[in-house]
């Protein structure tokens, strides 16, 4: 392993690019620490941005005024104000609040907070996509499945949220693809992801360029691996006869 | 088509039904009658509250005024969805569009309904499915998905899926206005055998032809009123109304031709004086 | 179906919202009343004009960001659909990139890549921070906008394009006379959602150390080290690009409804 990564970093020397630090056990295993950090990000963001989706759709599309309009607040202020701020909001001041309340006994670390944020971040997103999606199921089905005796429940798992489901994919999957950039705006509140520990390192070595490409790479991989998933899952849930 | 007259009591009565969307009265006091083993057709310009009327038999509108019955329930009555679900699983519909569940393949729209709303048993209800679909001749798309069917195949299947529920009475809704004319014929044959087979039948319809040949009551609607009814012989050979001699005139051809305009440059036999090349 | 519906028109826009607007109003005098008696209100009405000043740099980067990344991707959505596979092959690697890096990391490399200032000729220009921001902004949005304008052009049916072959236009003529002049109308909508995310992406600058609203709140609240009044300036900042972003998105949701028949 090692001597494919000298190889690296002297082929690449070639092109004057400092990749010295893969070599480097202490910076390379910061590096390791901060992918994996990453992709733990990736992967409790995503499951808890579609929770936040389902539920605040569900609120949403409720049809009682005392719910949707909370829901539908929340849903225009997250859409309309940056993750950033968001972020600096929950962790500079809910944080705070809460250690002056509770003392030593906080249990919620950055890492958690940059979950609870992103995944209410872009569960606002999903929610719209999967009220577009509800609201294109056409009323006649709806009525056609009421006319052979369904309940609301049955209308509402049979029916509703498997059309839905279909008609908001892929607008779910490109919000899964933003998600997954947007995991490394947590650097600003110091969790060692990879973008904070490539920034530890450029301020050391100052080779911003070589880390950019890695990181970048990185990214790149992550993306490409939500994108083939999204597309395993339209086609298995592909209605035949339906766009393409 | 029953010939047998009965004096037994109507499985469906409607008695001045009022029914307004907002501020706009869109039935204004309809009597209706359907006695079992009926086909019962109603004709009429569009916007004539034909298709409300087929709502409200089956509680899926509720009118402001008038009563429904259907068997022993007086639908207009029901308060709670619950006590108009029992109602639905006797009384089938079929719409003009969208009708299938398109998630799902033509074996399993036919079985769910059988399956989640009556607790039957898969095997039992894939049974009957395979033979209902064959009595619709669609047991060889048993499998497909309904956005690979046709118009005509869906709603083929849309009338199997009714009569999988074993429902007393069927309600057509303008089936065949969303089909181009060559499958028309495919699900106007599949109704006529039903009809044939004693099903009662209530259905809201352009096909004059068709509803002349199969129906044995025909109402003819307009503006929320019932203008004209009667066995269908006399609607469409001796109507008494003059309204309804005007509509069979427009919906049975002869639409009035316009005056030609002398000298027009359009009309195509006086294109060769300009010169124009094909 | 024939079931009418009961048609009935909304009021116009004062009479609407004037529940809203009296709210609204309530809300300030309440504000402007208590902000004469408490600290916390009325440090931040000391702090407004540099939370302003702050502001007003985010805006000026967004605008910078969004005129040359809008200019860059129609070059850029241009060669994407050239006929030419030597354009089109460097506009699709380059869409590809900068959609699918994180804003972040973009920045961060404008930031450190570039030198703090640029020779030109015998002088010295400075090469400001913002200024590398808003190239680093730049460069996803070009991107944006090239899918933006391929989406555009994709929408368009078909059978125009048959329609015009047949009337026998050129290429170049189907494009300058047909097709052009309804893309503009249907990339609005999109474009205008890409602004307003950009002005949010602007506050990633503070983290590159612009001097941005966000920046100018950090301080602040170091400054003045109460509580509350951290609370307070930094729902501010909420408020502030909520108050910016929120009618760009009404508006573009308008925009497409209008242009829904297009």
């Amino acid at each position: 392993m090692t001597h494919w990564l000298e190889a690296f970093v002297h082929w690449s020397a070639g092109f004057g690019l400092n990749y010295n630090f893969l070599v480097d056990a202490y910076q390379r295993g910061t590096l390791q620490q901060g992918a994996l950090t990453t992709l733990l990000l990736c992967l409790l963001t995503i499951v808890g941005s579609l929770l936040a989706g389902v539920g605040l759709a569900a609120m949403l599309t409720s049809g009682k005024p005392w719910l949707a309009g909370p829901a539908r607040v929340f849903v225009e202020v997250t859409r309309n104000t940056p993750t950033l701020v968001q972020l600096y909001c929950a962790f500079l001041v809910l944080n705070m609040l809460l250690t002056q309340a509770v003392g030593a006994a906080n249990p919620l670390t950055p890492f958690a907070w940059v979950v609870i944020v992103i995944s209410l971040h872009k569960g606002a997103f999903h929610a719209e996509a999967l009220r577009a999606g509800i609201e294109a199921v056409p009323t006649v089905t709806m009525e056609a499945a009421s006319s052979l005796a369904f309940n609301n429940r049955q209308l509402l798992w049979s029916v509703q949220l498997p059309l839905a489901l279909r008609f908001a994919l892929p607008a779910l999957i490109n919000n899964l693809i933003d998600l997954v950039k947007m995991t490394a705006v947590a650097s600003a509140i110091a969790v060692g992801d990879i973008t904070y520990a490539a920034i530890m390192i450029w301020t050391q070595s100052d080779n911003v360029l070589e880390l950019m490409i890695l990181i970048l790479g990185f990214f790149g991989l992550l993306s490409f691996t939500v994108n083939c998933v999204g597309r395993w899952l339209e086609a298995r849930l592909r209605m035949p006869g339906y766009g393409h | 088509m029953p010939s047998i007259e009965t004096v037994a009591e109507p499985l469906v009565s409607l008695r001045d039904l009022h029914l307004s969307f907002g501020g706009n009265p869109v039935l204004k006091g309809i009597d209706l009658d359907v006695r079992r083993g009926e086909a019962v057709s109603i004709i009429g310009p569009s916007g004539s509250g034909k298709s409300t009327i087929l709502r409200c038999i089956t509680g899926l509108l509720q009118p402001q005024k008038g009563s429904i019955r259907v068997g022993a329930t007086e639908v207009h009555t029901l308060a709670h969805e619950a006590q108009r679900i029992e109602l639905r699983k006797r009384v089938g519909f079929v719409f003009q569009q969208y009708n299938l569940f398109p998630h799902l393949s033509v074996l399993e729209n036919l079985v769910i309904a059988p399956r989640k709303v009556l607790g039957r048993h898969r095997a039992d209800a894939e049974k009957d499915a395979r033979a209902l679909l064959a009595k619709v001749r669609m047991e060889h798309k048993a499998d497909a998905y309904p956005g690979q069917l046709s118009g005509g195949q869906q709603q083929r299947v849309a009338i199997a899926r009714a009569l999988a529920m074993r429902p007393e009475l069927i309600l057509f809704d303008e089936v065949t206005s969303a089909l181009d004319p060559e499958t028309v014929g495919e699900v106007l044959a599949v109704i006529r055998e039903l009809t044939e087979e004693g099903m009662t039948c209530v259905l809201v319809t352009h096909e004059m032809r068709f509803a002349e040949e199969i129906s044995d009551v025909v109402y003819f609607t307009e503006n929320g009123v019932i203008v004209e009814h009667g066995s269908a012989a006399r609607i469409f050979q001796r109507p008494t109304s003059e309204r309804t001699r005007e509509f069979l005139r427009h919906a049975l051809g002869d639409p009035g031709r316009r005056p030609t305009i002398a000298a027009d440059p359009y009309l195509l036999t006086n294109l060769s004086r300009y010169s124009l090349s094909v | 179906m024939a079931i009418d519906s009961s048609v009935v028109l909304p009021r116009a826009w004062p009479r609407r919202h004037i529940g809203k607007l009296l709210l609204g109003m309530g809300a300030l005098c309440g504000l402007v009343y208590f902000a004469q008696h408490s600290p916390v209100l009325k440090a931040l009405l000391q702090w407004s004009p540099a939370l302003a000043a702050g502001f007003g740099q985010n805006i000026l980067i967004s605008l910078l960001a969004i005129g040359s990344g809008s200019v860059a991707g129609l070059l850029v959505g241009a060669m994407v659909l050239s006929p030419l596979r030597l354009l089109r092959w460097p506009a699709r690697l380059w869409v590809q990139v900068f959609r699918n890096a994180p804003w972040l990391v973009l920045i961060y490399f404008t930031t450190y890549v570039f030198p703090f200032e640029i020779r030109i000729g015998s002088t010295y220009v400075a090469f400001p921070d913002w200024v590398k921001v808003t190239l680093g902004l730049a460069l996803p949005a070009s991107a944006n906008v090239a899918e933006i304008f391929r989406g555009a052009i994709a929408s368009i049916p078909s059978t125009q394009w048959e329609a015009a072959r047949s009337l026998a236009f050129s290429r170049g003529q189907i494009f300058r006379s047909i097709i052009l002049p309804q893309c503009f109308k249907r990339m609005l909508p999109p474009w205008m959602n890409l602004y307003a995310v950009i002005t949010m992406g602007t506050a990633l600058a503070s983290l590159v150390g612009v001097h941005d609203v966000i920046d100018t709140a950090q301080i602040a609240s170091n400054t003045v080290n109460q509580t509350g009044f951290t609370v307070v300036i930094y729902l501010s900042l909420l408020v502030l690009f909520f108050a910016y972003c929120y009618p760009i998105s009404r508006f573009t949701q308008y925009l497409e409804r209008r242009y829904a028949f297009y």
